[in-house]
C-alpha cells in the first residue's frame, strides 16, 4: 500500500500545487494542519476498477477556511471522507499535526473522528429518532461511557444549548429533525460537529441541499466559526461562487489537483 | 449511552418489531401453562399413587397367599433393616358387593382389602381420603355419629332413622291389614245379614238390629298418622341412644327380659333375648366396611348442564359382599355395614377398593391356621424412612426372595405405575420441544424484522460511525435492541402465563361457559380442579431460553450493522 517512502518532516512534502494566494494565511500560521500526499483510492464495482484519486497531494494551514471545489465525479467527496478517516486510501499518506493517520488502527481513528474532526454532510444526516438537542449530544454520548456521560450530563446540556443558540436554534431544541427545515437542520448538524470542539471541520457540499438564502447562512455561519473558534475549515463543493468566502480554493480536476 | 437511548428510541417507534415478538410471549405463556399444568397433574398423580400403594410390596399372586406371615415379616425386617420405617400385611380378595338402590338390588365387583387399622395408615395415606372428619383424625370401622359433612344423608342418625321409617312402614301396613281384614269381617257379616243368617250360619232372629249404614273403618283409616313424628327430638341425647333405642323397637319387662318388638328380624324365632344380644339396626351395626366413593357415587347432568352426585349407598347403609374363601374357594356371603367412604380421586381406586378389617376378612376366608391362630396375609406393603433408595431395597429383597424360589411380587411404586408415568413424562418431554420450536420460528421472525429495521437504518449507521462510534457500538445498539425486545416479550409472556395458571381453573369455567363445553369435565378426569404447580426454575428457563432466541436472531442483523462501510452506508438512499 504505501508505495512512497515515509516522509521524514511533513513539510519535506508540502505540495507544489497548493493554491496559496493568501500569504496572511502563511504568516500567521506557517504550519499546516492537514498534509495529503500520492494519494490514490479508486473503487470496485464488481469487476470493474474506478480510479478516483490519481495522487492528490495538498496541505490544509491550520486556522484557515478552505475550500475543495471540483465538478461531480472529480473525486472531491472521496478526498474529504479520506480525510476524515471514514476510508481508507489504496496508497498515499494523510498527515493530521504531523501525525499519520490513514493506517491508524479503527479505535484511533474513531477517537479522531468523534474529538478531532466535525463533519457536516450534504443530506445533513441527523437521526430522526432523536431530539434536535439529542442529535447534538450523541458525539458525547459516543465519547463518554454511560456513568460518565451522566455524570457530565448537565455539562453537556450546557454545551449543546449554548451551540444551538449560537446557529441560531435555540427555540427548537426539543424538535425532531422531521419538523425542521433544511437549513435548520443543517445549522443543527454544524452544532453537532462542534460539541466534542473539534479542530478541523469537514464539510460536504454543506449547502447543496439548501436554496441560495440558508445555504448563504450556513456559509456565514461556517465561514464565522474560523474566526470565532480559530478552527481550520474545509469545505467541498462544486460551485466556484461558495470558494469566495474562503481563504484558500484548492480545484479538484479528474482525480488530481488542478 | 447512544446505544441504549438509540435501542429505546428504536423500540418505541417501530411497532413492527413488537408484533414479530408477539409470537415470543405467546410461546413463553403457553409453555409455562403446559409446564404447570403437566407438572401440577404428575406431581398430583404421583404422590396420590405413591400414597395408596406404599413404597413397597411384597404380594403374593391373586388368590394365593403367604402362609406364615409372622416369620415372613422378621425375615423382610431383617433383610430392610434400617430403612424400615413402618410395615403392613394386607388381605387382597376380589368381591361383589351388592346393596339396595331405589329398591332395586345393585351387584358389582370390587377388589375388597383386609387392612390393619393401627399400621395401614402408617405406611399409606389412608385416613385423609376418607370422608369422615373424625376418622380422619382417628381411624377405626365404627360408624360415626357425626362428621359426614359431603353427605345429607350419613351415619347413625340417617341408620336410625332409615330403620325407625321402615319401622313404621312396617307397623302401618300391618295396621291397614289389619283394618282390612276388619272391613272384610264386616262385609261379610253384612252379606249374611242381608241373606238372613249370620256369618257362622245361623238363621237371624227377627228383632236383631239392622246392620249399621255408617263405615266404622273408615274413621279408623283417617286416625292413622300420615306424616312421620319429629325423629330429631327422640334423640336429642346422643348418649343416651341405646336406651331410647331400646324402650322404643323392644318393651323391656322388668326382669330384664324383652318382648320382642313385631317388626324385629328375629321374629320368627320366638325366643327371648336380652337387649344386648339383640341385633338391632338402630343401635348396632355389623363389621364396618369402606368404600371407594365411586363404586357409590353416581354423576348425573342436570338439564342446565349442572353435575350432582347421586349417591346409592350412603354411610349407615347395609351392604353385602360375597367372596371366595381361601384355600377351598368357597363363595362367603356376608353383610357389611357402610362406615364411610375412601375418595382418592384416582378413578381407578376409587371405583374398585373396599376396606374391612383384616382379622374379620381372615376369619371369614378361612385363612387362619387353627393351630397357631395365625392368620395368612396377601401382601406386605413396606414404608421406608425419608431418603431411602427404593430401587435398592426392591432389589435387596429380591435377592433375599429370588423369583425362582417365591411366588412374591417385590415392587416399588414406580415399578407398578411406570407405563402411566413414563408416558406423561414422554408427553412432557415432547411438548417443550414443539413449543420451544414455536418461540424458535419467533426468532426467525424476529431475524427477518431485525434485517428490515438495519436496511432501513443503513444511514444512521453510517451516521454514528462518520461521529466516532466503533463498530461494537453500532452492534450492541442491535443486540439490546433484540434484548429488549425479548425481554419485553418474555416478561409480558411468563406475566400472562402466571396469570393464567393463578385463573386456570375460572379461566376453564368461563370458556366452557362460552363454548358450552365444559374444558375440564370432572366426570372423565382424576381431578375436579386442574392442578397447577408453578416450578420457578422452569420459569426461569424458558425465560431465559426465549431471550436467548430473541438475541441470537438479532445478532446477524447486529454484525451486518456493525459490518457496514462507513461511506456507503451515509450515501445509502
Amino acid at each position: 500500500m504505501n508505495k512512497l517512502a515515509e516522509p521524514t518532516t511533513a513539510t519535506s512534502l508540502r505540495p507544489k500545487t497548493l493554491n496559496a494566494h493568501t500569504p496572511d494565511s502563511q504568516i500567521r500560521n506557517p504550519k499546516p494542519v492537514m498534509t495529503v500526499s500520492g494519494l490514490f483510492k479508486s473503487y470496485h464495482k464488481k469487476n470493474l476498477e474506478v480510479p478516483v484519486l490519481k495522487g492528490v497531494d495538498l496541505t490544509i494551514p491550520t486556522g484557515d477556511f478552505t475550500t475543495i471545489v471540483g465538478t461531480s465525479g472529480s473525486g472531491k467527496s472521496t478526498l474529504l471522507h479520506l480525510m476524515g478517516t471514514l476510508d481508507a486510501p489504496d496508497s498515499g499518506q494523510i498527515y493530521y499535526n504531523d501525525r499519520r493517520i490513514d493506517n491508524l488502527p479503527a479505535r484511533e481513528k474513531e477517537r479522531l473522528r468523534n474529538r478531532e474532526f466535525g463533519m457536516i454532510f450534504q443530506f445533513y444526516h441527523l437521526l430522526p429518532e432523536l431530539t434536535t438537542l439529542e442529535n447534538v449530544l450523541v458525539p458525547k454520548m459516543v465519547q463518554d461511557g454511560f456513568w460518565t456521560y451522566l455524570r457530565n450530563k448537565k455539562a453537556y446540556k450546557k454545551q449543546a444549548t449554548d451551540l444551538l443558540e449560537m446557529v441560531g436554534l435555540g427555540h427548537r431544541m426539543r424538535h425532531k429533525p422531521s419538523e425542521l427545515s433544511g437549513g435548520e437542520m443543517q445549522r443543527t448538524a454544524i452544532a453537532r460537529s462542534l460539541i466534542s470542539d473539534p479542530r478541523v471541520l469537514l464539510a460536504d457540499e454543506p449547502t447543496g441541499n439548501l436554496d441560495a438564502e440558508n445555504g448563504r447562512e450556513v456559509l456565514d455561519c461556517l465561514a464565522a466559526l474560523r474566526k470565532n473558534e480559530n478552527l481550520t475549515v474545509i469545505m467541498v463543493t462544486h460551485d466556484d461562487s461558495l470558494a469566495e468566502k474562503s481563504d484558500h480554493t484548492i480545484r479538484l480536476d479528474n482525480g488530481v489537483v488542478a | 449511552m447512544y446505544k441504549l437511548l438509540l435501542s429505546w428510541r428504536y423500540l418505541k417507534t417501530r411497532f413492527i418489531a413488537l408484533a414479530s415478538i408477539v409470537s415470543v410471549t405467546l410461546g413463553v405463556a403457553t409453555l409455562i401453562v403446559v409446564n404447570s399444568v403437566m407438572a401440577g397433574f404428575v406431581d398430583q398423580m404421583q404422590s396420590r399413587i405413591h400414597g395408596i400403594l406404599s413404597d413397597v410390596e411384597i404380594s403374593a399372586p391373586l388368590l394365593s397367599d403367604i402362609k406364615q406371615p409372622t416369620a415372613f415379616i422378621e425375615e423382610v425386617r431383617e433383610v430392610v433393616g434400617d430403612d424400615l420405617k413402618e410395615l403392613t400385611s394386607v388381605v387382597r380378595s376380589n368381591a361383589l358387593i351388592s346393596f339396595n338402590f331405589n329398591d332395586r338390588q345393585w351387584t358389582q365387583h370390587v377388589m375388597l382389602l383386609g387392612i390393619d387399622d393401627e399400621t395401614f395408615g402408617k405406611v399409606t395415606d389412608f385416613e385423609p381420603y376418607l370422608t369422615n372428619d373424625i376418622k380422619k383424625e382417628k381411624f377405626s370401622f365404627d360408624l360415626e355419629e357425626t362428621g359426614y359433612a359431603m353427605f345429607d344423608n350419613a351415619g347413625w342418625k340417617y341408620r336410625r332413622e332409615k330403620f325407625w321409617h321402615q319401622q313404621e312402614l312396617e307397623k302401618l301396613q300391618r295396621e291397614y291389614r289389619n283394618l282390612y281384614d276388619e272391613e272384610a269381617k264386616r262385609v261379610m257379616l253384612d252379606q249374611a245379614n242381608s241373606s238372613g243368617y249370620t256369618a257362622d250360619g245361623r238363621l237371624i232372629q227377627e228383632d236383631s238390629p239392622a246392620p249399621s249404614i255408617e263405615n266404622p273403618t273408615k274413621a279408623k283409616f283417617a286416625a292413622l298418622p300420615k306424616t312421620a313424628p319429629d325423629i330429631d327430638k327422640l334423640y336429642q341425647n346422643k348418649t343416651d341412644r341405646d336406651k331410647t333405642n331400646a324402650d322404643r323397637f323392644a318393651a323391656v319387662k322388668n326382669d330384664g327380659t324383652v318382648e320382642l318388638a313385631p317388626f324385629d328380624p328375629h321374629v320368627g324365632r320366638r325366643k327371648k333375648l336380652t337387649t344386648e344380644e339383640m341385633f338391632n339396626p338402630a343401635r348396632d351395626q355389623y363389621t364396618g366396611i369402606i368404600l371407594g366413593l365411586g363404586i357409590s357415587e353416581r354423576k348425573m347432568r342436570e338439564h342446565d348442564g349442572t353435575l350432582t352426585e347421586i349417591y346409592m349407598v350412603n354411610p349407615g347403609d347395609d351392604v353385602q359382599m360375597t367372596f371366595l374363601s381361601g384355600g377351598n374357594a368357597k363363595p362367603v356371603i356376608e353383610n357389611f355395614t357402610l362406615v364411610d367412604f375412601y375418595s382418592s380421586n384416582m378413578h381407578e381406586y376409587d371405583s374398585s377398593f373396599a376396606f374391612v378389617p383384616l382379622s374379620e376378612l381372615q376369619n371369614l376366608r378361612g385363612m387362619v391356621n387353627p393351630l397357631t391362630g395365625e392368620g395368612a396375609v396377601s401382601a406386605i406393603q413396606i414404608k421406608l424412612n425419608e431418603g431411602s433408595n427404593l430401587d435398592e431395597v426392591r432389589d435387596r429383597l429380591l435377592s433375599r426372595f429370588p423369583p425362582d424360589q417365591f411366588a412374591l411380587n417385590i415392587r416399588t411404586w414406580q415399578d407398578s405405575q411406570r407405563p402411566l408415568l413414563s408416558a406423561i413424562q414422554m408427553e412432557l418431554t415432547i411438548l417443550n420441544i414443539l413449543l420451544f420450536m414455536i418461540i424458535a420460528v419467533a426468532g426467525f421472525g424476529i431475524l427477518a424484522t431485525f434485517f428490515m429495521i438495519v436496511v432501513e437504518k443503513t444511514r444512521d449507521i453510517g451516521i454514528l460511525k462518520a461521529l466516532g462510534a466503533p463498530s461494537r457500538g453500532v452492534m450492541s445498539i442491535f443486540l439490546g435492541y433484540g434484548m429488549s425486545l425479548g425481554l419485553v416479550g418474555t416478561g409480558v409472556g411468563v406475566v400472562i402465563g402466571l396469570l393464567f395458571v393463578a385463573y386456570i381453573n375460572r379461566i376453564a369455567d368461563f370458556v366452557g361457559w362460552l363454548t358450552g363445553q365444559e374444558v375440564f369435565d370432572p366426570e372423565f378426569y382424576y381431578f375436579d380442579k386442574i392442578p397447577t404447580i408453578v416450578n420457578p426454575t422452569m420459569v426461569v428457563w424458558v425465560g431465559l431460553g426465549a431471550i436467548l432466541i430473541a438475541v441470537l436472531a438479532s445478532v446477524l442483523p447486529a454484525l451486518r450493522a456493525a459490518r457496514l462501510h462507513p461511506v456507503e452506508a451515509l450515501r445509502y438512499e
